[in-house]
């Protein structure tokens, strides 16, 4: 009984943190950009051993991505298509990173292909998230679009990705994707891998 | 009146926003098929485009399909009223030449789905609806073709009748891509190109501000001009993407090339031309030297001989490169580029 009760308590503080401080739709999409680049600061520091470290921190800048791109196709560029003219090179720009992604997967984890894929993943974030986002669009709509409509909007964008992320069908089509992206010659590449290395650990 | 209901017509699909839904979905599953196939880095990419080909592969694809139905519109007419024997022969033909037809159509569909991924707005709801047309117009044709090999003539030709009007119609609506929409044509600053500006050195940019790796834009006169550098090297290409435009100073550097930031265009930095497409015009490529600390560009010469886009001597080696590695020079390299001044003046 008491249990019980703790655990709605925990649930309601936790329901009021996500709808809370209200947000505008950039201001939302700022962040996310930078959960995005977390991920890939936590990558590069990762070593050519890490091949565990690194397949999991691909996999989810794999699902932070997809739900990016998701999120700002389905509720942000519909909304701002008066504002911004140029919205089809946003669209473009999210399918460079769309083939980033699946070069960065096929590439060895372990070898010095993956850090050049990361580098240029790097690159194309960039070009797409501040070059032509948060240089560009960004203050083009803050300027342009009331303050009430922008955290309305924020609220809709926060909610949809609090959606995908808990949404375990998602989850489940991610893992799918990755592996076929990855392909049945990698899965090959990885248990030849393993084993070598099973054997030099077996020598020391 | 007939132009004007046709032009009237590509307006108003042009007009469809609602299209851009289906469309997305279409380029999203299209994209993983692409990735898992490891076509969108790969070579294939280049060839389905028509890099190799020098223009866009899947308008010439497409008269495969137009001609043989076209034929086989004409034997279907030439075999009526004449006797058994004859007809036979004119049926047998006029099946073969459906058939080559559906072959060369689905050759069409691979490319032109390929190529219309990397549209915009009013082209790619234009491309949509061209696409949609056709894989009826294909549907119509391939069960022409089922039902003349069962010997059911009559019907095939039925078939026939009704696909070729669609066809004729879709085959209008890609015409617009290219004629209203410029989908394929090269439109690198084209000014650059006629005129080859500047003719002459001039300099635009400190040595110093151009930081590895980074590329960046700048202006040498009315033309806008992407530097890199890369391994010491310093290239310039025409900064607007050949393909449809993109700024390609806002891209990046991939394996010697630098990469269009809207649709994935990799240009050889030493040549501008286009490894892998959509782009299959080469970007206008320039000459660099540094003087007095600033870099120079000037338009590459033409040389009769050489494809355009090709360079004589283009890449030059920064100072501070040449003093920190000596042994990196090629001989050839250093002599070349004095007799290129003199003959200039």
């Amino acid at each position: 009984m008491k249990k019980g009760t703790q655990v709605l308590t925990e649930r309601k503080k936790r329901d009021q943190r996500v709808t809370t401080p209200p947000k505008t739709a950039t201001r939302v999409l700022y962040e996310h950009h930078g959960v995005l680049r977390g991920i890939m600061e936590r990558l590069s520091h990762t070593s050519r051993d890490d091949v565990e470290q690194r397949r999991a921190l691909t996999a989810e800048l794999y699902g932070e991505v997809q739900m990016h791109e998701r999120i700002e196709e389905d509720i942000f560029y519909p909304e701002i298509g008066d504002i911004h003219t140029d919205l089809d090179a946003a669209w473009s720009e999210h399918r460079q990173m769309t083939d980033q992604l699946a070069a960065l997967l096929r590439a060895d984890p372990g070898g010095a292909r993956f850090e050049e894929e990361l580098r240029v993943m790097h690159d194309v974030l960039e070009a797409h998230a501040h070059l032509d986002e948060e240089l560009e669009m960004f203050p083009e709509v803050e300027r342009q679009m009331d303050e009430e409509r922008l955290v309305e909007l924020g609220g809709r964008l926060q909610k949809r990705l609090a959606r995908l992320r808990s949404s375990r069908m998602l989850r489940a089509r991610h893992r799918l994707e990755r592996m076929l992206l990855r392909g049945p010659g990698r899965l090959f590449a990885r248990g030849v891998r393993r084993g070598g290395r099973r054997s030099v650990r077996g020598g020391h | 009146m007939a132009q004007h209901a046709l032009e009237r017509l590509m307006r108003k699909i042009e007009g469809q926003e609602w299209l851009d839904r289906p469309g997305h979905t279409l380029e999203h599953g299209y994209a993983l098929v692409q990735n898992v196939l490891g076509i969108s880095q790969g070579p294939v990419r280049g060839l389905l485009h028509g890099v190799w080909f020098g223009h866009p592969l899947h308008p010439a694809l497409t008269d495969v399909p137009i001609g043989s139905w076209t034929t086989a519109l004409v034997l279907d007419a030439m075999g009526a009223g004449k006797g058994r024997r004859e007809r036979a022969g004119y049926q047998r033909a006029a099946r073969r030449a459906v058939g080559l037809g559906v072959v060369g159509a689905l050759g069409a569909a691979v490319t032109g789905l390929t190529d219309w991924q990397y549209t915009h707005d009013y082209a790619r709801r234009l491309g949509l609806v061209h696409g949609a047309l056709n894989a009826v117009a294909l549907g119509m044709f391939g069960w022409s073709w089922w039902e003349r090999s069962r010997g059911r003539h009559g019907r095939g030709r039925l078939a026939t009748l009704l696909g070729y009007p669609v066809m004729a119609l879709s085959g209008y609506l890609g015409g617009g891509l290219t004629f209203r929409h410029r989908i394929g044509v090269d439109q690198s600053e084209q000014e650059a190109d006629r005129l080859l500006q500047p003719r002459e050195f001039i300099p635009v940019l400190g040595v110093d501000e151009l930081r590895e790796g980074t590329p960046r834009r700048v202006q040498a006169g009315d033309v806008g001009i992407v530097l890199v550098r890369s391994n010491g090297r310093i290239h310039a290409l025409g900064d607007t993407c050949p393909h449809l435009g993109g700024p390609l100073s806002q891209g990046w550097l991939r394996d010697g090339t630098i990469v269009c930031p809207w649709h994935g265009s990799a240009f050889d930095l030493e040549t501008g031309e286009s490894r892998n497409g959509p782009a299959v015009a080469a970007a206008p490529c320039f000459q660099t030297r540094v003087r007095d600390g600033r870099i120079e560009v000037r338009r590459v010469p033409p040389v009769t001989t050489a494809p355009p886009g090709s360079a004589v001597v283009h890449g030059w080696r920064t100072a501070e490169q040449r003093e920190i590695s000596p042994d990196r020079q090629e001989p050839g390299h250093k002599e070349r580029v004095p007799r290129q001044r003199e003959m200039q003046r």
